[in-house]
């Protein structure tokens, strides 16, 4: 069993500590301020200690000398630096790592090297967002889109809506409008209870599905599920800070951009760092300077401020006032639920889409990603299996024959730059990637083990 | 001759080594072959980390034997921990370990080291065995039930 100590009990380390207790890891979380530890010890079976991150006394009372992995994710950088030094110099800890936001550090990358800072991974969740919101900019009908064997294969989640070309159509119908791309419906999602996916299984207008396919195939395969979508080319975005500048600079060339911050000394900075966006200074929130910056001829508006409720207010202004689409970033879990999908096309939790990468190195196994799906009740993981027919219990095996627990599914496999559909008799080899799809994350332990070396591997 | 003669030096067998979890085992570990072969603890350390990060190498029984592929190292060489008190393990039974023979190979492992690893396993699944390791009182006794354990004589679990 792997002992985990988390520093920082925010809104990731919480969320983790809460995925890794499920996952019976021995967690120890550590906050200075007790208010935030004092909920998890009450729900959770966990250890908590109050105390400064990088403090050597706070470490050794949190067990720093017995644990196989830290987690550095306090608000603070500098806090998350120290402790991953303190942690490797004086504790040895094997795996460290660290949430860093500043570009300052993060231009340095020599820094974290095991002689500086040793920081084995550093996560950064600006990157991590603007990444996802960068791929919903690409495909634009999609409410989630994951990349896997290097971008090679991706994970599309869409809602059917009036006029798909697959509504009232059966999956095996569905072979029949796609002859030629493999595509692999994964899961699908009615009134927020998962439909197990077979042939007969019918789509209807309101239904998420989750679709896996190669990614020269994924326009072709969208075509099919979704009605003819707004073209975007101009593109407001709501907020100024890390996430809104990082996105700019990202989509800035290839559509038209504005960018809407308020405050007067930031947003003479991003106009100077942004050559090709118009930056506006003002409230997002202002239905005037909406109007005045036509924002119904807007075909996507982000709102990516640190303000929950701002987000959500602007997003519904600029839906309202006539623009395509809208996303936002949400914080607190409850109103993502109770917004997306309603008047906010995609609500986007930052914590969600940063504790996949965490989980990719706490987990066994040689995972290469894992990605936190319907606000973290379901997970896509791809990792490498290796062994051989006796040191594996997959190697060798058809995927008919591979004990998964129930509600994780085998989804596909890359094998060199291949990507391969699983059927039940695909065979897997040494070094294949399997993507799976996992529904109920109480069984992840289980799909662990199955995929694991066993003792003779060596 | 057992193959297990040959990679477990005398000196290599403590017992009731006082530390609480596999990270102390592996660091204890580091140090002992460090002093033996010159090889840095870390380069030992990791690489255990490593392995183990691929699928455990609990046994079940109390049992693990941890291993790894050790770059610069020319013969296959062991250690046996016989733990004070058992430590959580991930074994495949859930039980605690507390009698862990740790397996160090070269990096370009062959089929020897693999039978090694193979003997090891089925050492440890004679019941007998286990029992006589908890209970012997020296390390020398230790070592050659270790070193003169026949493989297959013994009946398994």
């Amino acid at each position: 069993m792997s002992r985990i100590l988390i520093l920082g009990a925010g809104r990731v380390g919480s969320s983790v500590a809460e995925q890794l207790v499920l996952e019976k890891y021995d967690v120890t979380i550590v906050d200075s301020n007790p208010a935030l530890l004092k909920p998890l010890a009450d729900r959770l079976d966990l250890r908590t200690i109050v105390g400064d991150a990088g403090s050597p006394a706070t470490l050794t009372a949190a067990g720093a000398a017995d644990c196989d992995l830290l987690l550095a994710v306090t608000p603070s950088d500098e806090a998350n630096m120290v402790a991953c030094k303190v942690a490797h110099e004086l504790f040895n800890v094997p795996t460290r790592l660290a949430r860093i936001r500043k570009q300052d550090y993060l231009g340095h990358p020599g820094l974290f090297n095991s002689g500086n800072f040793a920081i084995d991974h550093v996560i950064t969740p600006a990157q991590i967002v603007t990444d996802y919101l960068v791929s919903l900019i690409e495909t634009p009908e999609a409410l989630q889109v994951l990349e896997f064997g290097a971008g090679n294969a991706v994970m599309v989640a869409v809602r059917i809506e009036t006029g798909a070309p697959v509504d009232g159509k059966s999956l095996s119908d569905l072979k029949v409008l796609l002859p030629k791309s493999e595509c692999r419906v994964v899961s699908i999602y009615r009134k927020n209870r998962r439909i197990r996916p077979d042939g007969d299984s019918v789509l209807h207008v309101g239904d998420e599905v989750f679709f896996l396919a190669a990614k020269r195939d994924i326009r072709k395969v969208l075509h099919e599920f979704r009605a003819e979508d707004r073209a975007i080319r101009r593109i407001t975005i709501a907020g100024g800070g890390n996430v809104g500048y990082r996105l700019a600079r990202a989509i800035e060339r290839d559509y038209q951009v504005k960018l809407i911050e308020s405050n007067r000394e930031r947003a003479n900075w991003l106009a100077e760092a942004l050559p090709s966006t118009l930056v506006l200074c003002g409230e997002a929130t202002d239905e005037n300077l909406l109007d005045t910056e036509q924002i119904e001829r807007c075909d996507l508006f982000l709102a990516l401020t640190s303000d929950d409720e701002d987000n959500i207010m602007s997003a519904l202004l600029a839906k309202q006032m006539g623009t395509g689409k809208t996303i936002a970033i949400i914080n607190r879990s409850s109103y993502v639920d109770l917004l997306q999908g309603g008047r906010i096309d995609v609500a986007l939790s930052p914590a969600q889409a940063t504790i996949g990468s965490l989980l990719a190195h706490v987990r066994q196994g040689d995972i290469v990603a894992v990605h936190s799906l319907r606000r973290g009740a379901a997970e896509a993981i791809e990792l490498v299996i290796h062994g051989t027919r006796d040191t594996s219990r997959v190697i060798g095996r058809r995927v008919e024959e591979l004990k998964l627990p129930s509600g994780a599914d085998l989804a596909a496999l890359i094998r060199g730059n291949e990507v391969l559909m699983a059927h039940h008799d695909t065979v897997l080899q040494a070094d294949d990637h399997v993507i799976i799809f996992i529904d109920n994350k109480t069984h992840i332990r289980e799909v662990e083990k199955l995929f694991a070396v066993k003792v003779g591997f060596l | 001759m057992s193959l297990l003669t040959q990679i477990l030096p005398p000196a290599n067998i403590f017992l009731d080594m006082d530390v609480g979890s596999k990270k102390r085992v592996f660091e204890q570990i580091g140090i002992v072959f460090e002093n033996s072969h010159g090889i840095a603890r870390s380069v030992i350390f990791d690489s255990l980390f490593a392995r183990e990060k691929l699928g455990s190498t609990g046994l079940g029984q109390g049992v693990a034997i941890p291993h790894g592929r050790i770059k610069g190292l020319k013969d296959a060489t062991g250690a046996f921990v016989r733990l004070r008190e058992p430590i959580p393990y991930d074994a495949p039974d859930g039980k605690p370990v507390n009698l862990i023979f740790v397996l160090l190979v070269p990096a370009n492992a062959t089929d020897l080291h693999l039978q090694i690893l193979s003997e090891l396993a089925q050492l440890f699944s004679d019941k007998r065995l286990r029992e006589e390791l908890a209970a012997a009182s020296e390390p020398a006794e230790a070592w050659k039930l270790i070193s003169l354990w026949e493989p297959y004589s013994g009946e398994a679990v």
